[in-house]
């Protein structure tokens, strides 16, 4: 259960950033989240939503979270393509299994909407 | 005390206080906006807070010319015991420090200090993992007990656990991960973020072969599939196969 510690990093890093910017409360953030992340989303969104309730700046936030496809490059035939197989992808054009990933590994927090 | 992290700033870092200089929110309803809202962009990793912590914890290690390795394996892989055959072979050579992560207890630790090294146990309380913050916290106190008495070597033994501590750097020079025979030969390609971050693999309890469905050229052969860079040793703490390759990798690491 790594998310809740992550979902406690996400709240320090969240208060920072809301101080920092003189914000009343923070309404809305944006995350990223890559199909190979090793995040399970249900859990972290569940996590932070039991730890936000005793951060008064964070009691009211609502988390967005956009989960990105895990998308490679072939090294062999240039080919970009799309895949859910995270363990032995290999490219539909050429079969080569030598690919270099474009996305899909993201852990990020995008922006945040606040009250200033 | 330190110089590096100028102290006190990370070691509270989980605990932001909760004083501010705004009004209470929330009174009436749903906390509905009163003033103006306004997008803050990011673009940094949800990791961030335990990355920086990591940057300062390096910055120690580099500082006191300090080599240092992060164990990570399931519970009972062999973690302890490692460390034990490497201390009792390795110790009159290079200087060794551990710190021991558990969820309770300092069991480990005190393996490590009937071998005659330093130990701090850091108990996480439920967290099924080690964090930067906590290893920094640790390491002052290995300090402090070295009493100015320099380390090469400074291990740190996970928490059992082969999913979480792949999420969480902690500034070490090299992670090495092991899996057991009597785990099975899936390992690799079932965890494969533990095996994509580690620069070292280790099979333990090579002894028990005869008794388990493990090929060990299969499961080297799926690792490095995984992560080609991998360093792989074959090691049995009870027959003694492989710990003198093991030995001598770690004699290279020491620094000057
Ligand atoms: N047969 C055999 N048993 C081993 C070997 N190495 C360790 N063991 C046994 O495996 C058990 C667990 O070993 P530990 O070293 O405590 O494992 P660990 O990874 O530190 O365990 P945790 O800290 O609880 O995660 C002990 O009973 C050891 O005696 C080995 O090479 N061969
Ligand atoms: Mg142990
Ligand atoms: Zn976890
Ligand atoms: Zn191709
Ligand atoms: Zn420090
Ligand atoms: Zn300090």
């Amino acid at each position: 259960m790594h998310e809740v510690s992550i979902a406690m990093g996400m709240i320090d890093e969240l208060t920072r950033i809301a101080r920092e910017n003189n914000a009343r409360k923070v309404i809305t953030v944006k995350l990223k989240i890559g199909k190979m992340s090793g995040i399970v989303i249900d859990s972290l969104q569940f996590a932070f939503d039991a730890a936000k309730l005793e951060y008064p700046l964070l009691n009211s936030t609502a988390i967005f979270i956009e989960e990105v496809p895990l998308i490679y490059e072939c090294n062999n035939c240039k080919n970009t393509f799309k895949t859910d197989d995270i363990y032995f992808p290999s490219c539909p054009g050429c079969k080569s299994y030598n690919l270099k990933i474009l996305s899909g590994e993201e852990l990020h927090i995008e922006n945040l909407e606040v009250e200033v | 005390m330190c110089d590096v992290c100028g102290c006190g700033h990370h070691h509270d870092s989980k605990s932001p206080s909760t004083s501010h200089d705004h009004p209470p929110f929330a009174k009436g309803g749903q906390g509905g906006i009163i003033g103006e809202t306004r997008i803050i962009d990011v673009n940094e990793s949800l990791l961030k807070s335990n990355e920086s912590a990591a940057i300062s914890n390096r910055a120690h290690f580099d500082e006191k010319g300090i080599f240092s390795v992060n164990i990570i394996s399931s519970p009972g892989s062999g973690k302890t015991t490692l460390l034990e055959k490497t201390i009792e072979a390795l110790k009159n050579d290079i200087n060794i420090g551990v710190l021991e992560g558990d969820i309770e207890t300092d069991l480990d630790a005190e393996r490590i200090r009937k071998k005659g090294i330093p130990a701090v146990q850091l108990t996480t309380g439920g967290a099924c993992h080690l964090e930067s913050s906590l290893v920094h916290k640790g390491f002052h106190e290995l300090e402090h007990q070295l009493n100015g008495k320099k380390l090469d070597i400074l291990f740190i033994e996970n928490v059992g656990n082969l999913v979480c501590p792949s999420f969480f750097n902690l500034g070490e020079h090299i992670r090495v991960v092991l899996v057991s025979v009597p785990e099975g030969p899936d390992k690799p390609l079932k965890y494969p973020k533990a095996f994509k971050t580690s620069h070292v693999f280790i099979i333990t309890k090579s002894d028990l072969v005869p008794y388990f469905d493990f090929d060990i050229e299969k499961v080297k052969k799926d690792a490095l599939s995984i992560n080609p860079f991998l360093n792989i040793f074959v090691i049995s703490a009870k027959t003694g196969e492989g710990l003198k390759e093991w030995f001598d990798f770690i004699k290279k690491q020491k620094h000057d």
